[in-house]
């Protein structure tokens, strides 16, 4: 009864804000018409644009995300297989406050064919020590820690592949923690010779202050909307740190991870597609991981990622202008090109619009009503993301705060992070301090 | 004032105020590593950036 009502509200919740889209549009056309200036026709049309855009990707990606559910739901041909050896790779560098916890989750794995190989990349505090207490080779199973001069997060994970035996590798994060059963899930999809890699999900473990809950419901969404659509193409354009596990032989055809980018996770990613070969995502592989608990902290964290997200693209940026060539590479650059630089802009050249229209014209009530629309779609994406992952459904209130501030300041930092980008301004790598809360 | 105009005016500050805080919330963060990064710099570093002359501290 309670999932029937849910349903019903989440249908309730979109056909409210797919009206408030056609009354906004209404809107616009209305100012188009008063407009007296070019300037003002031609951001009126931009803006324009930029909500039939939004709305379009909406719409798209909950599309792909029901037909991925329907589809997972009806197939049944995920058997267990436990004949591949996965090599689990965990580079490490200054984790003393998390590495037990991690490698207890490494450890505790239902699959049973597994190495695990621990790279302290120079660690300057306890992690090799603490590590090195976990070494263990049962014939079946082992674990050793192997260190090195630090030298950076892809050079340790390539310096673990070339010593690994399994034919899949599964590379985590020090700071995550793995549920017991996301090896042998990941592992079932590469029975399909075109998988290259398998994404797994990820989950906020410290909800507990009101920026992680936001965190963890914009991890939610984006997991379940984002990637859930992009798997029903099999084109997931990032495996995430925290957990991914890859087909060896395809990453040594691509030349394993990069060293040249801040965000070696994502250039592997379209490394891969590039080869042709398909990424997959499995949303009950888990790995848990520590949000960000401050403001800046968490800004740090975006500014790494958009930079490194930039650098990949622009690495790659020849695939830009193959549509026909190369098209599948080509619109995964696309795509990831509009969320990284397009929708930020987009965002904050609609905020200040809205802001001046209001400021010169008095209609500061198309200000409400363009924001009340963009909540109401939120929380319905919200809404849809937690009913399939049975999540507390008040999560879906923070997305009020999510579309009034959370939003706009990373979004924010993002430009700030584009506009550095674009003069090469010197980046260091900007590790998080954690706090060890996956213990 | 109805409702409406009511709300309508406190979106617009809060977008004006939250536009202006993710801006300077951006410059703390610079700011902030910006620091970091002085205060973690070896003194082998130091002598290399002063293209190896002599470096001379003092304690208060």
């Amino acid at each position: 009864m309670v999932g029937v009502l849910q349903k019903i509200l989440f249908l309730f919740v979109m056909i409210a804000g797919l009206w408030l889209t056609y009354y906004s549009v209404n809107n616009l056309q209305q100012i188009y018409i008063e407009a007296t200036s070019a300037f003002m026709k031609f951001a009126v049309v931009l803006i324009f644009i930029f909500t039939m855009l939004i709305i379009t990707r909406y719409l798209i990606l909950m599309f792909f995300s029901i037909l991925q559910m329907i589809k997972r739901t009806a197939d049944d041909s995920l058997h267990i297989s436990t004949h591949d050896v996965v090599t689990i790779i965990v580079p490490a560098y200054n984790e003393e406050d998390v590495i037990i916890p991690s490698l207890n989750g490494v450890i505790n794995q239902t699959y049973p064919n597994i190495e695990i190989i621990v790279i302290d990349d120079g660690s300057k505090d306890r992690t090799y020590e603490l590590a090195k207490t976990f070494e263990f080779d049962d014939g079946e199973r082992s674990l050793k820690v192997i260190s090195k001069v630090n030298g950076g997060k892809s050079r340790a994970l390539n310096y673990g592949i070339e010593r690994a035996k399994g034919n899949l590798i599964c590379c985590v994060d020090a700071d995550s923690k793995l549920d017991s059963y996301a090896i042998e899930l990941l592992v079932q999809h590469f029975k399909d010779p075109q998988i290259a890699a398998v994404a797994g999900s990820i989950s906020v473990i410290n909800t507990d202050t009101f920026i992680t809950k936001l965190q963890a419901l914009e991890y939610i969404q984006g997991l379940n909307m984002v990637k859930n659509a992009q798997a029903y193409v099999k084109l997931v354009n990032i495996i995430p740190g925290p957990l991914g596990m890859f087909r060896k032989e395809a990453m040594k055809k691509v030349g394993y991870y990069a060293h040249d980018t801040f965000a070696e996770d994502c250039d592997l990613t379209l490394s891969l597609i590039a080869h042709g070969y398909k990424i997959e995502f499995e949303p009950d592989a888990v790995a848990y991981t520590e949000a960000p608990e401050n403001l800046l902290d968490l800004l740090k964290q975006r500014y790494r990622w958009t930079r490194g997200i930039l650098q990949a693209i622009k690495k790659n940026k020849s695939f830009l202008w193959q549509p026909l060539k190369k098209p599948t590479i080509s619109f995964v650059m696309w795509y990831m090109l509009f969320e990284s630089v397009f929708w930020p802009f987009m965002q904050i050249w609609g905020d200040i619009f809205m802001i001046t229209l209001a400021l010169t014209s008095g209609a500061s009530q198309f200000l409400l009503f363009w924001w009340i629309m963009f909540t109401v779609l939120d929380i319905a994406g919200a809404i849809y993301c937690l009913l399939i992952t049975k999540e507390k459904l008040s999560l879906a209130a923070y997305s009020i705060i999510y579309r009034l501030a959370f939003i706009t300041v990373i979004n924010i930092a993002k430009i700030f992070a584009t506009i550095e980008e674009w003069f090469n301004i010197k980046m260091g790598w900007g590790k998080l301090e954690r706090k060890g809360r996956i213990g | 004032m109805n409702l409406l105009s009511f709300l309508s005016m406190l979106i617009l500050a809060i977008t004006l105020l939250t536009m202006v805080f993710g801006v300077i919330a951006y410059f703390l963060y610079k700011a902030r590593e910006k620091k970091k990064s002085v205060d973690s710099i070896t003194y082998d570093q130091a002598l290399e950036e002063e293209n190896r002359d002599l470096l001379f501290f003092v304690k208060d």
